[in-house]
């Protein structure tokens, strides 16, 4: 019983994701176009409302080419890696009170494990492509991973120490003594690294540098076409929505508002996950993409010691306080 | 490092204002004109598909086949075919204009004394294929009733091209293209 309860949660936590996933790319189109005064996708439908709905027909029908030379067993599973480690942390997100798929005690843990665990389908993608722009799209992706990982797992030790818990909805609950229900103000040094290292996370621009279009084309997924390519577009969506709900869910203190809203109760997470949307499509319309030394530097020099730095001052309150 | 220096990496001051910039101009009406549905008016004196000017009086071509037109033709297109009209005079037999060798200088247009050929202002008629794009007389005379007939044929020519044989008084802002003697 308990299974059947478990599985229908799952299938509409990945449902209404899928549709916000879909209706994220339009929403994407729409406030790009406006910030460069243009209109946007406006031909399907009024105002180009059913333009998700075409583009997957599209890529749908589109014919799967998978390149001669290409490792095809590592070919096929790369964009399922990619899909899968981010579909699965959505299983730990607390949407509203008492509503997780699994509320489990090293939410956070979990979460980091399978965002560390996505770079694996970008890698192999590229690796896996035969062609030296995937290649390198890869090689880039793992290095910027492998950096901004650990300023992002640095970011989030200053709210572990502050709530006692690595359960995200203990973490939730934790905040409600805190001003505006929030962590912000204490580790708004703790929030600016998880945002900046979170953009590097899901590869979206400035530091965009895997899939970089002036350079190498398409980055990992050149070689992909078809269903295959909707998945790493999807994998890239879920990410960002991931990485939006992590940030609202301890920094912004979840699912309480300054207010209570009636009858829905994810209705503050969600106001909260796309403003955070908003801001990745903000900063993708306004600043070009960083230099890779550039990307590093940030990434080693600056985030990671901006972190630590978090880390202790938040120790010390603490131990001062008592 | 100065002070104000500090506060602007700190601060990231720059990419501030950027951001500043893309969410103001967000808010502003957007430029785009939805080509097929938006048509934007044409210009005055627009260079467009080629037409054979009626003289409204007889119903007939105002064309003299002096041939001037084909001999200012930088593309040479213009090809003209004259015979002995039925008063004596010479008449334009065949009057044709290869379209696609066309530069839309408008040249004959200014070449011509008595404003027998026109540019209108229609300018959507591709095609796929070449004949349709090679104009005949009677092609041209449709293209002058669909595009200009009525008040729209006399005011092209009131407004912004002068045929020499014809007295029209130049009006206040007039552009000139070529300054009347006297």
């Amino acid at each position: 019983m308990n299974i059947v309860f478990i599985v229908i949660k799952i299938a509409i936590v990945v449902g209404i994701v899928m549709a916000h996933v879909a209706y994220a790319t339009y929403f994407e189109r729409k406030a790009i176009g406006h910030m460069q005064v243009r209109l946007g996708p406006m031909r399907v439908g009024p105002h180009g409302i059913l333009q998700p709905i075409a583009d997957f027909v599209k890529l749908f029908f589109k014919e799967d080419i998978i390149p001669a030379q290409a490792d095809k067993p590592i070919f096929y599973i790369a964009p399922v890696i990619a899909v899968f480690a981010t579909m699965s942390s959505l299983a730990v997100i607390p949407f509203f009170e008492g509503f997780a798929i699994a509320n489990i005690n090293i939410g956070l843990l979990f979460i980091f494990a399978m965002s560390s665990l996505g770079a694996y389908g970008i890698v192999l993608a590229g690796w896996s492509s035969n062609s030296k722009y995937s290649f390198l799209g890869g090689l880039r992706s793992s290095a910027q991973v492998i950096s901004y990982e650990i300023a992002m797992g640095l970011s989030l030790v200053g709210v572990m120490m502050m709530a006692g818990s690595l359960n995200l909805s203990d973490i939730v609950k934790a905040q409600s003594a805190y001003p505006l229900k929030m962590y912000l103000i204490p580790q708004f040094l703790g929030f600016f690294v998880f945002l900046v290292s979170a953009v590097a996370e899901t590869n979206r621009t400035p530091f965009d540098l895997p899939e970089a279009e002036s350079e190498i084309v398409a980055g990992y997924f050149v070689e992909y076409s078809g269903m295959r390519f909707a998945l790493f577009y999807a994998a890239e969506y879920i990410g960002m929505i991931i990485m939006s709900s992590i940030a609202t869910v301890c920094f912004l203190g979840g699912w309480n508002g300054p207010f209570e809203i009636p009858y829905i109760p994810f209705a503050w997470f969600a106001v909260k996950v796309y403003v955070l949307i908003f801001f990745y499509y903000w900063i993708r319309a306004t600043v070009p993409r960083y230099r890779y030394d550039q990307l590093m530097a940030i990434g080693w020099k600056v985030l990671i010691p901006l972190a630590l730095l978090n880390i202790v001052i938040t120790g010390f309150i603490k131990v001062m306080r008592g | 490092m100065k002070f104000k220096e500090i506060v602007k990496t700190v601060f990231f001051t720059e990419i501030l204002k950027g951001m500043a910039l893309t969410f103001k101009s967000m808010l502003t009406h957007a430029v785009t004109r939805q080509y097929p549905e938006e048509k934007r008016p044409a210009f005055p004196g627009f260079r467009g598909l080629h037409a054979f000017a009626i003289e409204p009086s007889t119903g007939k071509e105002k064309c003299i086949a002096c041939g001037l037109c084909a001999a200012v033709c930088p593309s040479k297109c213009i090809y003209i075919y004259t015979k002995e009209g039925e008063d004596g005079r010479k008449v334009p037999e065949k009057y044709e204009i290869e379209i696609l060798r066309c530069i839309y200088c408008a040249f004959c247009v200014e070449a011509c004394p008595v404003g027998a050929i026109v540019l209108t202002e229609h300018f959507e008629y591709s095609d796929y294929s070449k004949e349709a794009l090679y104009m005949t007389k009677e092609k041209l005379i449709s293209n002058w009733n669909k595009y200009m007939a009525g008040e729209k044929g006399k005011q092209y020519f009131e407004k912004f091209w002068h045929p020499t044989l014809n007295d029209y008084r130049e009006y206040e802002g007039q552009p000139v293209f070529r300054k009347k003697e006297g």
